[in-house]
């Protein structure tokens, strides 16, 4: 099997696998859906060149993440275009004004989804991909390798994020029952 | 605290969205990367044709010296030519810049190397653009002092337009970068606390 084919292969692998998790993220990350459509393909291009440079020294789990995380973030600081980089949510501004919003009438839980992905579009990039990674059911250290915080930064994001957006989920899906 | 008494909440709903992604297959990826490449060699296409006809409408005016005699564009001319030389060849070195590897570079790292790269692009701008503006409002002002000797409006309307390329290209895209520089800077600094925490002394490592 020669290198263009074991890519091949394992690109298709990787897209079978992480495939939905792949475009959770691409939601998450865009709102706009012909930018959505954009940074799906871009995530999907970089993964399978960057296949043929995979090396073992990470799993695979961890070098697809890192792959797709690092395309969506030039992907983000380039529409920014510098204007909306300063208007990311820090979490200490993130948790202020969620002290301060009016509560907002979501009419169903497809409504409540889509407020959980506007939710986190909110927050800084290196926040979304702590909680994007966390809902996807990776652990901490897992995490760590990622993002590359440590495992105890990672933990204190997960809880405070965690907070945060559990209660304005809630008060989005209570006002849709 | 909610989130420890709801400790899955989050997931079920993130979870259900069970999206459809974009399936691709290598043979797709394959002609996207090409048409990519194809789309990038006609960019820098336009962007050395724009930078070849400006830099030979300069040389033209040197060496039209003898027959405008006009010291004002001759100067503003020569400075036009360095401006842009020096614009190109920044270009040229930023594109062969590494950038670093999508699946080796946490996500920490990333962020804060495309940050870093915008606030460089934003301050780069902020100060070669004004030896373009300055270079050209001078080539202008010898224009002027040829159409005044034969036209006062053109001069006039020679003038508006000079002063308008030196108000956008030393004033007004020289202070909207160094603000939005700034910003960047803000970000990379927030950056740093975490980075220590996680026991790197070279934010860069």
């Amino acid at each position: 099997m020669d290198g263009t084919e074991s890519q091949d292969e394992l690109y298709q692998k990787v897209a079978q696998e992480y495939g939905e998790a792949l475009a959770r993220m691409v939601w998450a990350y865009e709102a706009d859906p012909e930018l959505r459509r954009d940074l799906s393909q871009e995530i999907h291009l970089a993964l399978w060149r960057s296949l043929a440079k995979f090396n073992g020294r990470c799993s695979l789990r961890t070098w697809i993440y890192r792959v797709a995380h690092n395309v969506a973030t030039s992907h983000i600081v380039r529409q920014a275009r510098g204007k909306s980089v300063g208007t990311f949510l820090t979490l200490e501004e993130a948790e202020a004004q969620a002290g301060l919003e009016d509560v907002e009438h979501s009419a169903d839980r497809a409504q409540a989804l889509s407020r959980l992905f506007a939710l986190i579009q909110q927050l800084d990039l290196l926040d979304r991909q702590v909680i994007m990674a966390y809902l996807e059911g990776l652990d901490a250290e897992s995490i760590a390798e990622i993002t590359g915080l440590s495992a105890a930064n990672v933990w204190s994001k997960i809880h405070r994020i965690k907070t945060l957006l559990v209660r304005r989920f809630h008060r989005g899906v209570r006002n849709a029952v | 605290m909610p989130c420890d008494e709801l400790p899955d909440d989050l997931m079920l709903p993130w979870k259900e969205a069970g999206m459809n992604g974009q399936v691709f297959s290598p043979n797709q990826l394959r002609a996207e990367a090409e048409k990519m490449r194809a789309k990038m060699r006609r960019l820098y296409l336009v962007v050395s044709v724009g930078f070849s006809t400006a830099v030979a409408s300069y040389a033209i005016i040197i060496f039209s010296f003898h027959y405008f005699h006009n010291p004002l564009m001759l100067i503003g001319s020569s400075l036009s030519l360095v401006g842009f030389g020096y614009l190109v060849i920044d270009a040229l070195v930023k594109r062969a810049r590494a950038l670093p590897d999508l699946g080796e570079t946490d996500g920490l790292r990333f962020y804060r190397t495309e940050l870093e790269r915008k606030r460089d692009w934003m301050r780069g701008i902020g100060w070669r653009l004004p030896i373009v503006g300055v270079a050209m409002f001078l080539v202008d002002l010898g224009l002027i002092q040829l159409l005044l000797k034969t036209s006062g409006f053109l001069a006039g309307i020679s003038l508006s337009w000079g002063v308008f390329v030196l108000g956008l290209c030393a004033v007004w895209v020289p202070v909207r970068n160094s603000r939005m520089a700034r910003k960047y800077q803000e970000r990379i600094d927030a950056l740093d606390s975490p980075m220590r925490s996680a026991g790197r002394t070279d934010p860069k490592g």
